[in-house]
């Protein structure tokens, strides 16, 4: 295809189509940029709002500079945030997920935050795969503010009552168990693994992948995941199998998603299930859950050459390269986000806020030291398994500009395999083809 | 022509005055100006689009002329969608046609109970399609959803069903949220038709020694026609773009069960970002869906 007539370009294309349908609602003239400019522009999806407001207000208290706190659902944030740019919206900082960094980045979006030594001294103490994942192209863009990892959870009653004394170790273990409980009549299906087409999917299998000691891509960025020696293929023929061959999985795996998936838990329904690791705050509340109390974490089951280690996902605060290019707007920009990623007050206030009001965990090693988070933790879960497999987790390998468009491939093919249309080998032989394709591309 | 000169043209034959031609054009600008910039300029600018490579996380925005729509034709995933949409708009609107019929025919009738009926009629027309979506969700869900606990009540199953996530029962289960909610309008518009129909041509059909069913197949169904031809239209024309309960119920899954064209714009435009692929695909939409209004018209309007 040419390149001889442009369309403009990828701002004017958005501004002229908001402008169009802003002038057909009748609202130009409600925009004003000038008070927004006066304030930091924070923008983070929905959630702790109420911690952040919190947060917000000690940074303006202690600094005098107002913050302009905008929100907006995690479901849409990253379409949302993308019209944004494009139409040059205000914002200096803002929230950022680790699958997203490599194409806001590429796009222009983003500032590195290399050159603010008030920003980048505290990487010794953030985890390394958290400090990994605010990496791109040799250039660090966020301090982390969140990091979790998906767990292996069971229901410990459950398992007395089936005269089992100790969670699976293995992947081969837990199908015995399983099929223990079945057999028992306590579960239908022992095992909880949402399947849906969701952002979550991905995690649920990179977690099976890496306990496999797999890997999706190669140091190289090459696609290994249809490579039986690789251990993909042997975690989707093993959730095939748990579905159709041993039935502890239930074939409506593939319309469960994460939250149905942790209310079934909830319900007690299952003896196991790969949820994110906080659920089991709300697992362990009887206001949340019929089997509050039962619900331990035990490390990820290990593959046949695999380790107990698990895909962990990242969360960070990162300063758009608008406010970046500006001295003024950059140096605000920075402390705020010193003020939420950094030490306030001395301490790791809003990561520690966030622990301690939602359960979400946090990327900066101190903090498994503080007396009163580890309090906190220990009410609703073992603190050292906490640790130990957070310790073992690892960034997803698939993170590219192309991440999101490769994912809606994942969807269908593993799907389709998990419902017998395919192969587990021939649905990760699309997922590698679809990656192939989108790299030579890029 | 534009409407500007077809008015001007109809003001001169009715020999209206310069000034009052002004003046009528002047009061008319307003509902021109809300028309384009509401009708005109949407469709306008969306075929723009669909001739640009549009990706709101690259730079450049080539021009790539109708490459767009020769990539999406070469496209399998495409075609498999146009299929499925298909599926999707014959089976809902027969469906539709057939309860909405019958149940017009019901409420034509003087029974006890017949307003209460009615108004009951009207309430899955009320509800929103996001609420519809999810009502459906928890009744079809496998888990603990209402469809299976009936079917197990009355004994007609041993265990609990997967619904939605059978890749073979998914569409028909959409197909039925979306039948459940448009019946009520169709009968409506049948019912008005059904009575407008002379209660005199009964009566002669009677006089002729007519049965139950001949009177309808030569009397009922011919003047229902126009009727029938407005539901066809009409349903068709919201089956083919619909998206709402695809959304809720299924996102296009499993694997790709329910990934219809609507959902495949969705997802060019939304989750991939890619605005002139996008466009293009919902142009071949808006062009489908005339084409069929056109079918529908030509097919049952013969005898109008």
């Amino acid at each position: 295809m040419s390149e001889v007539t442009k369309f403009g370009s990828r701002r004017r294309f958005l501004q002229f189509s908001a402008g169009a349908g802003l002038a057909a609602t009748g609202m130009l003239g409600g925009l004003s940029r000038a008070d927004a400019a006066a304030a930091v522009n924070l923008y983070t999806w929905s959630a702790g709002v109420d911690t952040v407001k919190r947060q917000a207000a000690a940074f303006t208290k202690e600094t005098g500079l107002p913050v302009n706190y905008n929100n907006l659902p995690f479901a849409q944030y990253r379409e949302a945030m993308v019209t944004k740019f494009v139409g040059q919206a205000p914002i200096d900082a803002l929230w950022v997920s680790d699958g997203w960094l490599p194409e806001w980045a590429d796009a222009g979006w983003l500032a590195p935050i290399d050159g603010y030594p008030d920003l980048i001294k505290y990487n010794n103490d953030v985890q390394s795969f958290c400090t990994e994942s605010t990496r791109y192209k040799g250039h660090q863009y966020g301090m982390t503010y969140y990091t979790d990892y998906m767990a292996f959870l069971y229901d410990a009653d459950m398992l007395s009552k089936a005269g089992i004394s100790a969670p699976p170790a293995s992947w081969d273990e837990l199908v015995d168990q399983s099929l223990k409980i079945k057999k028992a009549g306590l579960s239908n299906y022992p095992l909880m693994l949402p399947m849906a087409r969701e952002s979550w999917l991905i995690e649920f299998m990179s977690s099976l992948v890496f306990s496999n000691g797999g890997r999706f891509v190669d140091d190289t960025g090459r696609a290994v995941m249809d490579d039986p020696q690789h251990g993909a293929v042997r975690s989707l023929q093993w959730i095939v199998d748990a579905v159709n061959k041993h039935h502890i999985v239930s074939p409506a795996c593939v319309e469960l998603g994460e939250l149905n998936g942790f209310k079934a838990v909830a319900s007690g329904n299952h003896a196991f299930a790969l949820l994110p690791r906080y659920r089991i705050q709300a697992l362990n509340d009887p206001r949340q859950s019929h089997v509050a109390g039962h619900i331990k974490q035990a490390l990820m089951p290990a593959g046949a050459n695999g380790s107990h280690a698990t895909v962990a996902w990242m969360r960070m605060h990162a300063m758009s390269a608008a406010a970046g290019a500006s001295k003024t707007r950059a140096a605000n920009a920075a402390r705020l986000i010193e003020a939420f990623g950094g030490k306030f007050d001395g301490q790791y206030a809003f990561q520690k806020a966030m622990f301690l009001d939602t359960g979400t965990a946090f990327g900066v090693k101190p903090l498994f030291n503080d007396p009163e988070v580890k309090a906190a933790y220990e009410k609703y879960g073992d603190f050292a398994i906490f640790r130990k497999q957070q310790d073992l987790a690892r960034k997803k390998d698939v993170i590219t500009r192309w991440f999101g468009e490769w994912d809606e491939t994942n969807g269908t093919a593993w799907q389709a395999a998990v419902l017998g249309q395919s192969s587990a080998a021939d649905a990760l032989k699309t997922s590698a083809r679809k990656w192939a394709n989108l790299s030579k591309q890029a | 022509m534009s409407i500007q000169g077809l008015s001007k043209r109809w003001l001169a034959r009715h020999s209206v005055s310069g000034s009052d031609q002004r003046s009528a054009m002047l009061l008319l600008l307003p509902m021109f100006a809300v028309l384009f910039v509401v009708a005109v300029f949407p469709v306008v600018y969306s075929f723009w689009t669909s001739l640009f490579d549009i990706r709101l996380t690259r730079m450049s925005t080539p021009f790539v002329g109708f490459g767009n729509y020769l990539e999406t034709f070469r496209d399998p995933g495409f075609w498999a969608a146009v299929a499925r949409t298909v599926w999707f708009t014959v089976g809902s609107v027969l469906a539709i046609m057939i309860i909405a019929t019958l149940m017009a025919l019901l409420l034509n009738q003087e029974f006890r109970g017949r307003r209460i009926l009615s108004t009951a009629l009207l309430i899955p027309w009320a509800i929103p399609y996001v609420v519809d979506g999810l009502m459906w969700k928890w009744i079809y869900d496998s888990g603990y959803g209402a469809l299976n606990g009936l079917l197990l009540q009355l004994g007609l199953i041993r265990h609990y069903l997967v619904w939605l996530g059978d890749t073979h029962k998914t569409l028909a289960l959409i197909a039925n949220a979306f039948v459940w909610k448009e019946v009520p309008l169709a009968t409506i518009l049948l019912l008005v038709t059904l009575k407008s129909i002379s209660p005199d041509l009964y009566g002669a059909a009677r006089v002729d020694g007519a049965t139950l069913w001949q009177r309808f197949i030569h009397v009922t169904l011919p003047s229902l026609r126009p009727g029938l031809m407005l539901v066809a239209i009409y349903e068709a024309m919201m089956a083919v773009r619909h998206f709402d309960l695809f959304f809720i119920l299924t996102e296009g899954g499993p694997a790709d069960a329910s990934h219809v064209l609507s959902w495949h714009i969705y997802v060019e435009t939304f989750r991939k970002l890619s605005f002139g692929t996008g466009a293009a695909v919902a142009y071949l939409l808006a062009l489908a869906t005339f084409a069929m209004s056109y079918s529908i018209i030509r097919l049952l309007g013969k005898r109008l």
